[in-house]
């Protein structure tokens, strides 16, 4: 078939390399990858009609709540929704944009997460469940703040740039976020790759145990992998101790990475948790270990259908900042006159001149992000995804969204039924196995 | 006893007003007194193994042996003196207080280092200060290659040769004032001689990407 336009030399690939002759380095940019993926929207699920019946839809009591990291922790962290918000710095993010989510969290009985910055005290405070991050650059890093967290998550790998450490420019790196990790003001950091003081899976063995005594055994220690060797890190994390596995896939987001990064490293989410519920499987760990999936969850399908598919809960960020007003014009921004772009477009979240508060450190645009009102749209969208993934339990004829189970499912796509391991729609065939 | 116990008997008695606590026979076990956040004295009589005395703030520590990897880690006030040597990545990622090694230390002491001060009496290995961000590290004898390697601020003190500097690492001379300094540090220690310390302190040129994109130079 002949195109109207060139395939291999497309407009994009032209504009990327006159910016790349006009640099000298990679691009960087914020947001997630652009490559097309087999997503959840290539599933669908089977509900009820004569083979089982539904419950109802509106009405009937159907269980969101999920304990997580039960294996070894005196106190498995509860939540009232299996969908967390994901760990983004205070410094990626304005101080008000790290509160409102603290606040949302807390708000729907569910948790927040620290980040490549160390802890914000006023996340704390916000926050009645808050993961504290422990990353290879141990920014902030602080032993008191560590034993004030619900539960501990040791960054292995961030899954929209897997294999490398933290960006923030220097526009972000102003005093008070120099000071609390330590560096000097206004520099480009790139945090470290590797942790400081272990490198493989016998180590990660002793350091989760460290972990455990500097916290008493009280709360659980997840790890957090970005999906690439997904079986073999999977099974490494988990012998290793882990109470919890966070997959986080290519398709996950962030506020600055090498864009050759975000495009052309890591698996997509569908596949990642296939691969990390066969893993856990074959180790007899399944459903032990629990097993938590990140990576563009944007509605309450992708959590039902991320839950069908193996895991136990979700975590979410961009789509968090989505509710927070990300992308969306507010009476105060003019996004083409302030980031070049239209809203809805933007991915500038490295220059520190987000229009709506949120991906910046500037004093004026910050206050264009009321925590309060902020927090108050988290909720909404939360309890919003939430209801949808009640719903969609509830039509498929359960109470409980633990119930869901890939028998639940169907692939639209011969792709999407290879990498999710269930029938493609119309046959009763799963390809590939 | 397990470590668990044995980390949680040192923490309960230090609740009870303990002076000092004593461990005997560590058994180079991992993991010794982690996540002591008081101010309080503890021997440990013997070796030990990865992470000892780590995620601390306000303890003395005295370990009369050697040390695994990872002593000290952390660490964000007090004092630790290890005896003899240290493995690999000892204090890495110090926010405060001090370490001292009477021997040597491997590879990547003082990793990520973002405070205080690590003395080593002996040599240190590859990738000293690696990522330093803070601080002070003193190496009485030699250092391995890539000393200084990507460091931010902070600075690496070396009495000895030096196989190789690392990424953006540069010499500087230590002025008289830093050396009387430095060598009342090593009499407090009880470390003998008075070695002409040269400095390696970071060059700045890693500090910033060089240029920025059309649309970034409007912006930034």
């Amino acid at each position: 078939m002949v195109y109207g336009n060139n395939q291999i030399w497309s407009q994009w690939t032209v504009d990327d390399i006159h910016a790349k002759a006009d640099l000298g380095r990679y691009r960087i940019r914020g947001m997630s990858t652009h490559q097309r993926v087999t997503h959840f929207d290539d599933l669908t699920f089977l509900s009820t009609g004569l083979t089982r019946f539904p419950l109802e839809g509106y009405k009937e009591q159907c269980s969101t709540r999920v304990e997580l990291g039960g294996l070894n922790a005196e106190n498995p962290l509860v939540i009232e929704t299996p969908i967390y918000i994901t760990g983004m710095s205070w410094g990626a993010l304005s101080a008000n944009a790290k509160i409102a989510l603290g606040k949302a969290a807390s708000m729907v009985g569910t948790a927040s997460c620290t980040g490549d910055g160390g802890m914000l005290p006023a996340e704390r405070e916000a926050s009645d469940k808050l993961i504290y991050q422990v990353l290879p650059s141990r920014y902030g890093a602080n032993p008191n703040h560590m034993a004030t967290a619900q539960a501990i998550e040791i960054v292995v790998g961030q899954g929209a740039k897997p294999g490398t450490g933290g960006l923030l420019m220097g526009v972000k790196v102003l005093d008070e976020i120099a000071e609390s990790r330590d560096l000097p003001p206004g520099i480009d950091q790139r945090s470290p790759a590797r942790h400081p003081d272990w490198l493989g899976p016998d180590d990660l063995a002793i350091k989760i145990e460290q972990l455990r005594e500097a916290t008493d055994w009280q709360v659980p220690i997840h790890v957090k992998l970005g999906a690439c060797r997904v079986s073999d890190d999977v099974k490494l994390a988990a012998k290793a101790g882990a109470d919890a596995i966070v997959i986080d896939s290519m398709v996950a987001g962030t506020g600055a990475s090498a864009e050759i990064l975000l495009d052309h490293s890591g698996i997509p989410t569908v596949p990642a948790i296939v691969l990390a519920r066969e893993a856990l499987r074959e180790i007899g760990l399944y459903r032990k270990v629990s097993l938590i999936a990140s990576g563009g969850i944007r509605n309450g399908a992708d959590v039902a259908k991320a839950l069908a598919l193996g895991a136990d809960a979700v975590a979410i960020g961009i789509a968090a900042l989505i509710a927070l007003n990300c992308n969306r014009d507010i009476p105060e921004s003019d996004f083409e006159k302030e980031i070049g772009l239209p809203a809805g477009q933007c991915n500038r979240c490295h220059t520190g001149r987000c229009p709506v508060g949120i991906a910046t450190q500037d004093p004026e645009l910050v206050k264009r992000l009321d925590p309060d009102e902020g927090a108050e749209r988290v909720a909404n969208f939360l309890n919003s995804m939430t209801m949808e993934l009640a719903l969609l339990t509830r039509s498929l004829g359960k109470g409980d969204v633990k119930s869901l189970e890939p028998e639940d499912l169907a692939a639209l796509t011969i792709e999407a039924s290879v990498m999710a391991r269930v029938p493609l729609v119309g046959t009763d065939k799963v390809f590939g196995t | 006893m397990t470590t668990r116990e044995l980390n949680r008997r040192i923490k309960a008695s230090i609740e009870e007003g303990a002076d000092e606590i004593v461990i005997k026979n560590p058994s180079a076990r991992h993991n010794i007194a982690v996540g002591v956040r008081r101010p309080c004295k503890i021997t440990i009589e013997g070796s030990v193994g990865y992470y000892a005395a780590s995620q601390l703030d306000g303890p003395e520590i005295s370990i009369e042996g050697n040390a695994g990897w990872a002593l000290g880690e952390n660490l964000m006030s007090g004092k630790i003196t290890l005896s003899k040597s240290a493995g690999a990545s000892v204090a890495a990622s110090m926010r405060g207080g001090e370490i001292f090694i009477g021997g040597n230390a491997g590879a990547r002491a003082g990793i990520s280092m973002k405070g205080g001060t690590l003395l080593i009496a002996g040599d240190s290995g590859f990738l000293t200060g690696f990522m330093m961000q803070k601080g002070r590290i003193i190496v009485c004898g030699d250092i391995g290659d890539a000393a200084g390697d990507s460091m931010y601020e902070g600075t690496i003190y070396v009495g000895g040769m030096v196989d190789s500097l690392g990424t953006d690492a540069k010499y500087e001379e230590s002025t008289e004032d830093e050396l009387i300094e430095l060598w009342a540090e090593l009499e407090r220690n009880g470390v003998a001689g008075r070695p002409r310390f040269r400095k390696i302190v970071s060059q700045k040129k890693l500090y910033h990407y060089d240029t920025l994109e059309r649309l970034e130079r409007t912006l930034i």
